[in-house]
């Protein structure tokens, strides 16, 4: 009994040599860093670091915006080193865990950067779920700093902008771990957000001085990458084309044309309009809207006399979200054109983005790499190494199927008048 | 033995209480010339019994001693003849009478003393339920529980112990149901018993309790006569001291604990919920300090952003390190209570108010402490008196957790909780185990777990602590 319970005590001991997180810091000896922005300058990388300034609940709200954070920024040949040097002249150590975005300068992506980012993997305060954007033609240090949200900390907010992806997918919400296992993987490429700063419409308040520039910064579109070099650019369309291939559009907004057809034939007269020539002349005039409930994407191969086929195939279901031009809504046919209109659109969105992928970039962000190496494993280890090549000749078949569950609370469009 | 000569006998009584002042040794002499003594101890007897019934009689009819139960009126008379037996008599409230020329004396039971009267238990206060709760003297306390059970198996039986205080104790169980094994330990350890004062059950406690250095306490205490006959219809045994309104109950398991008398006094699913709610607050209690501790200081990154800044906020300029401030703000919370619970209550509510606007308002403004910390201790608090039973337990844990999460972690709060969970299920009470019904695990037991089920579906008595007689109830309600 004795024995074992010296044995017991020993164990315990034991126990706390081993390693994990022993050492206690208290939370006035941090710097909380939310947003980490890393340039190249004069063959040095700079990190630029927000950092929250802590304040008691009550000084904190009667602060302004620009007093609750403090940008620090070092200076070192590797990002570690940057993060290091931070502390010659910040008097709190930098605390990276609660980190929600990366900013990458341009130039620092355009240079390939994988090199440097080991540290953001392999240090154990590092969270690999911190978003990345990319700085479209500008450097970090550019995007931090500008304040436009309600939420005051840059960090805090990029981030509810990068989750807001599941009500508009023109953006890309693609973290640092997600963006390490599209590198690693052969069959697809990685896509990084993109965040930009854009002037404002000047609004006039009364205490806003004249003259000064007011910025916003929006989070859309995407950057490509061959490996971890930046090749471009996508837009908005042409990022949720892409996050449709991707199977990652939970929700979002269709505009489409509203179809045009004659429908004096069915029960519900649809009035006739005096001036409906207007309308069919311009039909870019009248658009409708399909807010997309859910959507399923399932994307195939195939080898066709060598030749390979890139097929995907859309379905979504989803409601009417506006409708304008001379349509009416109530009877199942006109559905069915409504349908067939967004089906096309969208159709032509992700043939458009992939062929302008195809032809400008040459490189596979849309993962049909993946699927060869599942479907055709042999040919894969083939042409794995010439792969980007060989999608760039790939033919491209896209089928969308559109479902609309649901119109809304009214069943004519504003525009109209119920039988007249 | 008692001598035929009566100024003797006196004599050696006086000398037996060391001439004790309240001793009273009356000599008189009746109508025939007889020479009487009565002696008893002050205040122990009805007074206007002993003059109308006793003495009255005694003087005016007494001829000689075969008459005597003939003329008085007192049901309790014995006829003793040793001088240990008078003592004894003597010392728990007869009255002695000596007649001359007789060798044997009569006992006279005319006991009465003042007592509190029933009153509502003030440390169990209950909202439904009977609110009367036991008083100090024995013999008020074991009728109380003999009105909830009116039947010849609820069985006291009664102890002298203590050398010096010769305390009256009663072991009170129900002669069907008990559970014999307990019973057994129970009655020869109390047997075993051998000292020289008992002056409340909590002597007793200690003497008879299984590993007597866990924190946790394997006896129960209750002041309320519905309590003990609840557990004592669950096969337990119940012990009585005179002296004390609490009586123990043995065994006490953990879930005891979170069971409160209302829970089957009212409907199903708030009792559900409320035992719930006592759950969450033990594990608040003994956890919430030592958590917040270790998040704070270790695992920052574990708490959500928005959190954070404020308690970073909170934090600038607080002196001294977290687990400094969450002890100190324990140990003043105690210091509160305590001198709250011992001071006269014209004061105490005077020590309630310096506590809540020093430790809440000035320490925060005064940058003493941060406001979280303030809420989390409160919340503790709080929490705390929602377990009643186990709020000692709930302090000592506490402040061991504080210090192990502040000095490893959620590593050193895991290894704490281990400590304590193994600590606790490795009791074993008179045999019965201390995690029952969860280790081991019992159906029967289980229906009255954190779920309390309907009165009528809990056919069977607890396993493990009832052993004979396991049903309860036969009649099911009709579907």
């Amino acid at each position: 009994m004795k024995k074992k319970s010296v044995l017991l005590i020993f164990i315990l001991c034991l126990t706390l040599i081993i390693t994990g997180c022993w050492n206690s810091r208290e939370l006035n000896t941090l710097g909380i860093a939310t947003v980490i922005g890393i340039d190249w300058e004069d063959e040095k990388i700079l990190v630029t670091i927000e950092v929250i300034n802590p304040r008691p609940v009550k000084a904190m709200l009667e602060a302004k915006p620009a007093d609750l954070v403090l940008y620090v920024q070092g200076r070192g040949d590797t990002i570690f080193g940057a993060l290091r040097n931070i502390s010659l002249k910040f008097d709190r150590r930098i605390f990276v865990s609660q980190n929600k975005i990366f900013i990458f300068g341009e130039e620092f992506v355009k240079k390939g950067f994988i090199n440097h980012i080991d540290v953001l993997q392999r240090d154990h305060e590092s969270r690999e779920t911190a978003y990345i954007l990319v700085a479209k033609e500008k450097k970090a240090t550019d995007i931090m700093g500008v304040h436009e949200a309600v939420e005051e900390i840059l960090g805090m907010y990029m981030e509810d902008i990068i989750e807001n992806k599941k009500f508009n997918p023109k953006g890309v919400d693609v973290n640092l771990s997600e963006y390490l296992k599209y590198y690693y993987d052969s069959g697809r490429q990685p896509i990084l957000g993109v965040v930009d700063r854009k002037e404002k419409n000047a609004i006039k308040k009364a205490d806003t001085h004249e003259g000064k520039k007011e910025y916003e910064l929006v989070v859309e579109g995407c950057s490509i990458f061959n490996k971890e070099k930046l090749s471009g650019y996508l837009n908005g369309e042409e990022t949720r084309a892409l996050n449709f291939v991707r199977n990652e559009v939970k929700g979002g907004e269709i505009e489409f044309p509203t179809p045009v057809k004659n429908v004096d034939h069915y029960s519900t007269p649809t009035p006739s309009i005096k001036d409906s020539s207007s309308a069919i002349n311009t039909p870019n005039r009248s658009k409708s809207v399909l807010e997309i409930i859910k959507s399923k994407t399932k994307s195939d191969v195939e080898i066709k006399n060598g030749k390979f086929i890139l097929k995907t195939k859309v379905k979504m279901r989803g409601m009417l979200g506006d409708v304008s031009g001379d349509i009416d809504i109530s009877n199942e046919e006109t559905i069915k054109l409504i349908e067939e209109s967004c089906s096309k659109q969208v159709k032509e969105e992700i043939e458009n983005s992939i062929k302008k992928v195809q032809k400008n970039y040459k490189t596979d962000v849309f993962g049909f790499g993946t699927l060869v190496h599942r479907k055709y494993p042999k040919e894969w280890r083939r042409i794995s190494s010439d792969w980007n090549n060989i999608f760039s000749q790939a033919d491209v078949q896209v089928e969308v199927e559109t479902n609309i569950i649901r119109t809304g609370l009214v069943n004519t469009s504003t525009n109209k008048i119920k039988g007249e | 033995m008692i001598s035929k000569d009566i100024d003797k006998n006196k004599e050696r009584l006086i000398k037996e209480f060391n001439n004790t002042s309240d001793l009273v040794a009356y000599e008189f002499r009746t109508n025939s010339n007889l020479k009487i003594i009565i002696s008893y101890l002050e205040g122990f007897i009805d007074k206007n019994t002993l003059d109308r019934d006793v003495l009255k009689p005694v003087i005016t009819r007494l001829e000689s001693y075969n008459d005597l139960k003939k003329i008085i009126f007192v049901s309790g008379i014995k006829e003793i003849n040793t001088f240990e037996e008078i003592i004894e008599e003597i010392v728990s409230g007869s009255l002695i009478l000596f007649i001359q020329g007789c060798k044997e004396c009569f006992s006279i039971d005319l006991r009465h003393w003042e007592k509190r009267s029933i009153e509502e238990a003030d440390s169990e206060a209950v909202v439904r339920g009977p609110k009367e709760g036991f008083i100090e003297d024995i013999s008020t306390n074991k009728m109380l529980l003999r009105r909830k059970i009116r039947n010849p198996n609820l069985v006291f039986e009664n102890y002298i112990l203590g050398e010096q205080t010769e305390t009256e104790i009663s072991v009170a169980y129900i002669k069907n149901i008990v559970n014999e094994d307990v019973l057994d330990k129970v009655k020869k350890r109390v047997q075993d018993i051998n000292t020289d004062s008992i002056l409340e059950s909590g002597y007793i406690e200690s003497y008879i309790e299984d590993s007597p250095y866990n924190i946790v306490s394997t006896i129960s205490n209750t002041q309320k006569p519905d309590i003990v006959a609840g557990k004592i219809l669950e096969g337990r045994v119940a012990i009585f001291c005179d002296g004390t309104p609490h009586a123990l109950i043995i065994p006490r398991l953990f879930i005891e604990n979170i069971q409160v008398s209302e829970d089957y006094y009212s409907r199903i699913y708030i009792a559900t919920f409320l035992r719930m709610l006592r759950f969450f607050a033990l594990f608040l209690g003994i956890l919430l300090p030592g958590l917040y501790v270790a998040l704070q200081t270790f695992h920052q990154e574990m708490i959500p952003t928005v959190l954070l800044i404020t308690m970073a906020g909170a934090r600038e300029g607080v002196p001294l390190p977290s687990v400094l401030e969450a002890l100190l703000m324990t140990v003043m919370l105690e210091l509160i209570k305590e001198s709250g619970v011992r001071l006269p209550k014209a004061v105490g509510s005077a020590v309630s108010i310096v506590g809540a606007l020093v430790l809440g308002q000035a320490a925060v403004e005064g940058g003493i402490v941060s406001a979280p910390m303030v809420i989390v201790i409160a919340i503790t608090a709080i929490a705390e008196f929602a377990v009643p039973a186990l709020t000692e337990v709930m302090i000592l844990y506490r402040l061991f957790l504080i210090v192990l999460g502040g000095f490893m972690g959620l590593y050193g709060i895991t290894c704490g909780l281990v400590v304590i969970i193994i600590g606790a299920v490795s009791l074993d009470p008179f045999g019965i185990p201390y995690g029952y019904p969860i280790a081991p695990l019992d159906k029967t037991g289980l229906k009255d777990f954190i779920i309390r089920f309907p009165l009528w579906s809990m056919k069977k008595r607890p396993g493990y602590l009832v052993k004979k007689n396991r049903i309860r109830q036969r009649n099911v309600r009709k579907k």
